[in-house]
């Protein structure tokens, strides 16, 4: 009895370990990333995680581009985003029978991801509470906004703008995509374009980052088409899907980060058609007229026969959305 | 434009990214390709009755053009619209000959 009692014992012991070996993710030096620490408990908690003002003292002019993108304000964007974060729960989560989801109390983490996978993919480093601290946020925006109560919107949009792509995302917790081949981003280090000593008290080391000048790095948001790795899919962005599966094929040899950083001479300001710069570069309008004077006895049908080219000179389609 | 199908299924266009998965069509201008459209502006004609027939005549032996490419983010004039490039000239068609 008292060996079998021991033997079922060690079964148990056995069985335990296998299942929380294979219960914990794979990958050596995943410990030691930001994306690693205890989940953040507030939007906070977040920003301070991934708090990048210490970068401004050296890296100003590249701070004050990123202030004019729309990676400033991934979340609160032009208003629309906001808007389109309540609309994505009230019409989609809200909606579909098997979401868990009957109001935006219920909201989780995973249901924003659909949007916070490319929007603010640092949520996934945060626990439920954030997210339900996001929608209460959202939703007391938009009642500020209807009572026309401009000092509380506008709080709450500062709210929701602290929650971005800054630098840290770019330059460290998205800075390495194949991770077991590269390395996993230290939380102590800034990926960039040069390796060794960095003057700051929290990233006190930077390190090369290969993918920095490469199209995947952006690629990692901007869109190949539906996000089979979540529950429900979205599909928002598919710029990056028409440059593999488009411009490449037809003989396009650009990055991302040529266009849209150096040749536009924007810098971190990465725009898109609203900016002078792109929409030149992007499309090319010829016009081409001429007059055809089409006659029989009676009636006459004169014209301006009008021939319209447009070329497009982008690394996608244009538009993508 | 992308068309984007809703939820994967279906001929319906997908609206908001929560809907989107899939494409239905693609009216978007491919990258590093030339699309070209031609297009007839009939300049306008009156009809008079003279002797006995109906004979045609132009207003004006002139006409301005505006060709604008606009692009629309949300699918409408009312919504955010973009002059993206514009180009005019005026188009002169003969007044003498049979």
């Amino acid at each position: 009895m008292h060996l079998f009692r021991t033997t079922v014992l060690a079964c148990l012991a056995l069985s335990t370990f296998a299942v929380a070996a294979l219960a914990a993710p794979v990958g050596v030096g995943r410990d030691a990333t930001l994306a690693s620490q205890p989940k953040a408990n507030s939007i906070a908690e977040l920003v301070a995680r991934y708090d990048s003002s210490s970068c401004i003292g050296c890296h100003q002019q590249a701070h004050d581009e990123w202030a004019k993108s729309i990676h400033a304000r991934s979340i609160f964007g032009t208003g629309r985003t906001a808007a389109t974060f309540r609309t994505a729960i009230i019409n989609g989560a809200m909606d579909w029978p098997a979401s868990g989801v009957k109001s935006p109390k219920d909201v989780k983490v995973e249901h924003l991801q659909g949007c916070t996978k490319c929007h603010l993919p640092q949520l996934a480093d945060a626990t439920d509470k954030v997210a339900q601290e996001i929608v209460t946020t959202l939703w007391d925006w938009d009642a500020a906004i209807k009572k026309e109560d401009t000092d509380k919107a506008e709080k709450l949009e500062k709210t929701l703008s602290s929650l971005n792509i800054n630098c840290l995302i770019c330059h460290n917790r998205n800075a390495i995509t194949h991770k077991w081949s590269e390395g996993y981003p230290k939380k102590d280090t800034v990926y960039g374009s040069k390796s060794g000593e960095h003057m700051d008290g929290k990233f006190t080391k930077m390190a090369k980052g290969q993918i920095m000048s490469e199209s995947i790095m952006c690629g990692q948001c901007h869109g190949q088409g539906p996000n089979f790795d979540q529950e429900n899919p979205t599909q928002c962005a598919t710029g990056y899907a028409s440059y593999l599966m488009a411009y490449i094929p037809e003989g396009g040899n650009k990055s991302c980060q040529q266009c849209h950083m150096r040749e536009s001479k924007l810098g971190h300001n990465m725009q898109s058609y609203r900016s002078k710069e792109m929409a030149q570069k992007a499309v090319e309008m010829h016009v081409e007229t001429n007059s055809v004077y089409w006659r029989d006895n009676t009636t006459i049908r004169p014209k301006a026969a009008v021939r319209i080219e447009l070329t497009n000179k982008a690394g996608h389609g244009i538009p993508d959305g | 434009m992308p068309i984007p199908q809703q939820l994967g299924k279906g001929d319906r266009m997908g609206r908001g990214p929560y809907e989107k998965s899939g494409m239905l069509e693609d009216t978007s201008l491919p990258p590093l390709r030339t699309i070209t459209t031609t297009h007839d502006i009939f300049f306008p004609v009156k009809t008079e009755e003279k002797d006995g027939k109906k004979v045609s005549s132009i207003s004006s032996d002139t006409l301005d053009l505006e060709v604008r490419l606009w692009y629309l983010p949300f699918g409408t004039m009312d919504d955010d619209p973009f002059l993206w490039k514009e180009f005019k000239k005026t188009v002169k068609i003969s007044t003498t000959g049979k």
